[in-house]
């Protein structure tokens, strides 16, 4: 909401008609002798052998899949394959003119893509360049298989050992091999080859597109190199995240706001949106069934005036989409993103080996084999004069004599290894996290900033704010004078703009309004938009942009501003965030924190502690501190590290001053590490353990236990929920013998119901009583006036212990815990 | 008017008593004398009669609960009486249940009720308590519960403990463990429960539980040998002193009234007197306190269904040997009727064991803990004498704690034991 741009009653209602400018649909339609001059026959030949590679790959997967043999080679995958036979030319054509910093990201269906870019790639990159790529990458494991079984007439031929290494690491990938590219983690469905500028595919249909644009957004706030490819199936033009992550890409404020005035680039995202429709989306028909856009390309007057400079073109020539493809690279590199692009295709093959095609009629299959873009093309070339059958019929043997050979090697386990869990049970759980400190993604460049680092009124304002909560004399100082949690959150990510020149931050309502709990104030004046901008409400867009800025090499901190709107954002948390360090066998980074505030008093939506959705998902670090001081050592540990941090904050606790670290928040930088909970309070005969803001009332309840019962209560903030430390719960266990575990979550399936099954395991002959919980009730969140009867509160935290855990003499229950009441509850599912 | 029936008190520190049997349910009719029900501390089993007659108008516990002492455990009276006025402490199950569903809730009293035991049959504790429990040798039967459910948490041990001798359950504790805490061997506390084997249609064997007393003589004789430096001292003497006073007695003593006089109380008798001159050995000795008798109270080892007893001759030397014989033919009987109290098994200074009868030559008796010795008499062999004559030699083992007591005084008393009944008419003139 920039105060430049003025908004007025008289604008928003003028009368008038919306033009929509036209949309191209297979308007290629150059003859051979211009192509001629386009292309080299070696190109033309090239051309062919790249789609018939990918063809027979397709089919020799087929073979596996349905007959488990493919020309004598005997196997059984039992993993998916979901193949493109039918869409080789427009993986081929889409490849063609793109390089290696050019970056594409795909689908289910993406051998083919894969295969194509790769290709591409080795006919561009210099042997030399190709040698190094290839011996560098997990230490020369998979050069080290090819080059063993490199044909001894083509030995010194690097290109055609690339070849080799680029089918072998795609299909020893697939067959779950470790000298697969991801040491066969991520398989069929998530193959990928970064020194390629071959990114994830994606197992989630349009899952990809988020993340890509997140790579655009990458090299376009990074002015790097080469323009990000988001391919997709038409299926996926339903899926929300793909019309979010689309939208976003067109924001007004990147060719209108982002260039500060000259200062900074205007350019527009970098990011093709290419559409392969193949008319199914598994056996749904987009067009004419589950779709009403008759035509994909359409799309693009939805989201801008330029339509996304949409066009459909046909597949199933790979020269139409050279050249489509070619066009749209050069917008985006001139600056003129996004873009939309529709290949018509068709696939012949099944969704998976084992549809039977029940939804489609065998003289539709038939016609389009009949059409077979490799078949038609070679024709043409044939007819053309370029080249003669025998010269393609002698690149088709080659093909199939390769593609045997590769087959043969990845199925062979000496050559091919599976991952030996039995001899290195550690071999996942290693790679789960990357547990990196690197403090910089990008140490040798400057930041770009608007003002100095001391300069800023923010820092000036927090210089005269009390960094602990009481005086000398322990009198408590104003609230309004203190250094608060959202200070502390604060201090540590300025800090890291001003040191990593790649981070970036955005979500809803971040810029001018400081973030809709003020964490963010000052950040506007200290930082240009391309750091630090509005993102549109897209949740999906917001953290799956985040996975590919981190996988392009950069570190983002995202923002929902409720924490009740992860599951807006849920694949792309669940699946996305999540999984890419440990599918990539640890190859990729994932430098990102996502900030969740917790709310109250803002009702059913807008007041839920989802802590434990976060903390069932592997692959992500939870946290979720409750004190200036932890807040801010979090962050910067968050912030230096590379993994995927889930940092809870609750808008409680936003203007708690510092009331246990003795002498204050330090002002410089200094981290708290993931794990540790923190004893904030010291006792003998009662553990309070405390998940995020409900801290206080703990301390609370246990200030009444010592004062009124003569019970002393040792209270331990969590801090972190993942990965958690028990052995200083152990140790309070052991003396206390009792420990209720307190949480704003609802009860059912929440992270305190976790630990306090962990703590019986742990600690059982310690143990005076069984773990109890104390949660919220499994009901709405009602108004904040009801909140005492939803939210834990001192009162109860004390009923809980003098009903489960020592009844305490003189003591009366205001509220019901006991196991009857429990059961009873659960029996009506609450 | 319905009368309520209490669980009596057995032995002043006894607390509570396990409900063994029912003998009247509900509704039956009770007749004055009629056996109400059995009961049993660790040591001892009993009966209870009827003093009222009347219909059973409540059974306020289930056999197997362990019940307070004089906590109320039924009501007799006439049929249709209203007896709300007479459960309101110790109301039955289910009513407790009602009021516990109220919406406010009346956290539970801190120190339990009956009911709360009578509700399940076996002890509640905490694994924490348990531990605990085990450790300093509380018995978890008799520690009065205040966790939730009527469960026993670590503060009951600890108040257990703080309270000393009323935290056992009294006499048998008290004799056991000697009115103080007692550490059970390591291996005993952290020994994994065994699981019980799986069910077989034709068991091979016959899996038999421990009773209490069983459990109590496996407690105690396992501390006693772990606690202690035991060593054992072998002695005999010429018996034919013994033996001729025996036969006079036999023949005349009887008809003088003197009853039946064994050779084991002679050598009891014996004991009593001689003990007085050898203060450690008529002693108990706990936390590096010794305490010495003025009076030598003998216990005697009595053989019974139930197991091991020991039942306490208070005073033994103050008894004539006639008395002295009188009060162990009554102690016997008692113990294998299991009708001791625990008090009357308390309070020993020194114990004698026989198993002379038996034909045992030599052994090694277990000390009583605390106690500092035990006498084995054994049996009477023929021995020659350096002339060439025989005469009947009768075998002493005396066991002795060597932490209290020196071999030197522990032979010299077993000397002047053997000298004293080599001339038992002397002794008696004494």
């Amino acid at each position: 909401m920039p105060k430049s741009q003025y908004i007025s009653p008289d604008k928003a209602f003028e009368k008038g008609f919306l033009n929509i400018n036209s949309i191209p649909l297979c308007q290629y339609d150059a003859s051979l002798e211009d192509e001629k001059k386009i292309y080299t026959k070696e190109d033309f030949l090239r051309i062919y052998r790249d789609m018939r590679i990918i063809r027979e790959f397709e089919t020799m997967l087929n073979e596996i899949k349905t007959k488990s043999v493919y020309n004598g080679v005997e196997y059984n995958n039992p993993g998916p394959a979901h193949l493109s036979i039918g869409q080789e030319a427009s993986a081929v054509g889409q490849a063609y003119c793109l390089d290696i910093n050019d970056f594409t990201f795909g689908s289910h269906r993406s051998h083919g893509e894969i295969l194509a870019k790769g290709l591409s790639s080795i006919h561009k990159l210099t042997e030399e360049e190709l040698y190094d790529i290839m011996k560098e990458f997990l230490g020369g494991n998979i050069l080290s298989v090819v080059e063993a079984k490199q044909d001894a007439d083509k030995k010194g031929n690097i290109k055609d050992l690339a070849i080799d290494f680029l089918l072998y690491g795609a299909l020893a990938e697939i067959f779950a091999r470790t000298t697969g590219f991801n040491r066969g983690l991520g398989g069929s469905m998530h193959a990928f080859f970064i020194p390629f500028g071959i990114f994830p595919n994606n197992a989630i249909v349009g899952g990809a597109a988020p993340v890509a644009l997140g790579a655009a957004l990458y090299k376009r706030a990074n002015q790097k190199k080469g323009i990000v490819i988001a391919n997709s199936g038409d299926g996926a033009l339903g899926r929300g995240p793909v019309l979010e992550a689309i939208n976003m890409s067109t924001m007004d404020q990147i060719t209108k706001l982002w260039g500060m005035d000259g200062k900074y680039s205007d350019a527009g995202m970098p990011i093709l949106f290419n559409v392969f429709n193949n008319f199914y989306g598994m056996g749904g028909q987009t067009k004419g069934e589950t779709m009403g856009w008759d035509i994909a390309a359409r799309l693009g007057a939805g989201f801008n005036p330029e339509n996304l400079h949409a066009e459909k073109v046909n597949g199933y020539d790979p020269l139409a989409v050279i050249d489509a493809t070619t066009r749209k690279k050069q917008l985006l590199v001139e600056g003129r993103g996004p873009a939309l692009l529709e290949v018509a295709t068709y696939r012949v093959s099944g969704h998976s080996p084992s549809d039977s095609s029940t939804y489609r009629s065998v003289e539709e299959i038939e016609e389009w084999q009949a059409n077979c873009p490799i078949a038609a093309y070679r024709r043409k070339m044939v007819e053309g004069g370029i080249a003669t059958d025998d010269e393609f019929a002698a690149i088709e043997e080659d093909i199939i004599r390769r593609t045997t050979k590769i087959c043969a090697m990845a199925t062979d386990l000496e050559i091919s290894p599976r991952m030996d869990l039995d001899k290195t049970p550690d071999m996942i759980s290693s790679i789960m996290f990357s547990n990196t400190n690197t403090p910089s993604m990008d140490p040798g460049r400057e930041p770009d900033v608007l003002a100095p680092k001391e300069d800023n009124p923010r820092v000036k304002q927090l210089a005269t704010k009390a960094r602990y909560a009481f005086d000398e004399n322990g009198k408590a100082i104003p609230k309004i004078k203190q250094f608060g949690v959202r200070d502390g959150i604060f201090e540590a990510i300025y800090d890291k703009f001003y040191e990593d020149p790649t981070l970036i931050a955005y979500g809803e309502d971040n810029r001018d309004w400081g973030g809709a709990f003020a964490v963010y104030r000052g950040l506007t004046e200290a930082l240009p938009y391309h750091r630090f901008f509005n993102s549109p409400i897209s949740e999906a867009a917001i953290v799956g942009s985040s996975v590919g800025y981190a996988m392009a090499g950069g570190r983002a901190i995202v923002e929902l501003m409720y924490a009740d709107f992860i599951g807006c954002a849920g694949d792309e948390i669940f699946n996305q965030l999540s999984k890419w360090q440990s599918m990539s066998a640890g190859i990729l980074k994932m430098p990102v924190v996502v900030r969740v505030s917790v709310g109250s008093k803002y009702g059913a939506q807008h007041s839920q502690d989802w802590t434990a959705l976060c903390a069932h998902i592997p692959g992500l670090k939870v946290c979720f501190p409750s004190t200036p001081y932890d807040a801010k050592g979090l962050m910067a540990a968050a912030l230096n590290g590379t993994d995927p941090v889930i940092f809870f904050e609750s808008q409680r606790i936003y203007d708690k001053g510092e009331e246990f670290h003795k002498g204050g928040v330090p002002v410089e930088s200094y981290e708290v590490p993931f794990g540790e909970p923190d004893v904030k309070r010291e006792g003998k005969d009662v553990t309070i353990l405390t998940i995020g803001a409900v801290l206080y009332r703990a301390l609370d309840a246990a200030k009444i236990l010592e004062e009124k019962y003569g019970i002393s209560a040792e209270v331990i903030d969590s801090r972190s929920i993942v990965p958690f430390n028990y052995e200083k719960v152990i140790e309070s266990v052991k003396k206390t013998g009792k420990i209720v575990i307190v949480g704003d979550a609802c009860d059912r399936g929440s992270i305190m119901r976790d630990m306090a099954s962990n703590i019986t395991e742990m600690a059982f002959d310690y143990l005076d009583a069984p773990p109890a919980v104390f949660g919220s009730r499994n009901w709405i969140t009602p108004a904040f006036e009801f909140e005492k009867y939803f939210f834990p509160q001192a009162d109860g935290i004390i009923d809980v212990i003098n009903q489960k855990l020592m009844p305490i003499p003189g003591y009366v229950n205001t509220i019901n815990e006991s196991e009857m009441e429990h059961i009873a509850r659960s029996k009506q599912g609450l | 008017m319905a009368n309520p029936v209490i669980m009596p008190r057995q032995g002043q520190s006894v607390e509570s008593c396990i409900i063994t049997t029912w003998h009247k349910k509900k509704g039956d009719t009770v007749q004055e004398g009629d056996i109400l029900f059995s009961y049993e501390t660790d040591k001892s089993a009993f009966d209870e009669k009827s003093l009222f007659s009347g219909t059973m108008l409540a059974v306020l516990c289930e056999e197997g609960d362990v019940v307070p002492c004089l906590d109320t455990v039924c009501i007799i009276g006439a049929e249709g009486e209203d007896i709300s006025a007479l459960t309101g402490g110790a109301a039955p199950a289910e009513e407790a249940k009602e009021e516990k569903a109220e919406a406010t809730v009346q956290a539970a009293a801190p120190v339990s009720t009956a009911t709360e035991r009578c509700e399940g049959e076996r002890i509640r504790i905490s694994p924490r308590a348990k531990a605990l429990a085990l450790k300093s040798g509380v018995d978890m039967t008799a520690v009065v519960p205040t966790g939730p459910h009527g469960r026993i948490i670590e503060r009951d041990i600890n108040a257990a403990l703080d309270k000393g001798a009323t935290a056992t359950i009294g006499a048998v504790e008290d004799f056991l463990a000697g009115k103080a805490p007692v550490t059970i061997p390591a291996t005993e506390a952290d020994a994994p429960a065994v699981a019980p084997a799986p069910c077989v249609v034709e068991a091979e064997y016959e899996e038999v539980p421990m009773s209490g007393v069983r459990r109590a003589i496996a407690r105690s004789m396992h501390a006693s040998l772990s606690e202690m430096a035991q060593l054992t001292l072998n002695a005999s003497f010429d018996a034919t002193a013994l033996m001729d006073w025996r036969k006079q007695l036999k023949a005349g003593g009887e008809a003088m009234g003197l009853g039946k006089i064994s050779i084991n109380d002679m050598v009891m008798y014996a004991v009593s007197r001689v003990l007085l001159d050898h203060p450690t050995l008529n002693a108990t000795l706990v936390d590096n306190t010794m305490r010495l008798y003025k009076h030598a109270n003998v216990g005697m080892a009595v053989d019974t269904d139930r197991g091991l007893l020991v039942p306490t001759i208070f005073k033994a030397d103050t008894l004539s040997l006639a008395d002295f014989a009188k009060a162990t033919k009554a102690a016997a009987a008692k113990a294998r009727e299991g009708a001791l109290t625990p008090d009357e098994m308390s309070g020993g200074s020194f114990t004698v064991t026989n198993l002379g009868s038996l034909g045992i030559e030599s052994f090694t008796p277990v000390i009583n803990p605390p106690q500092t010795a035990i006498l084995g008499v054994c049996a009477v062999t023929n021995r020659l004498k350096a002339d060439g004559s025989v005469y009947p030699a009768m075998g002493l083992s005396l066991t002795f704690d060597h932490r209290a007591v020196d071999g030197a005084p522990a032979a010299k008393f077993l000397k002047d034991l053997c000298t004293a009944l080599e001339n038992f008419g002397l002794l008696l003139a004494k």
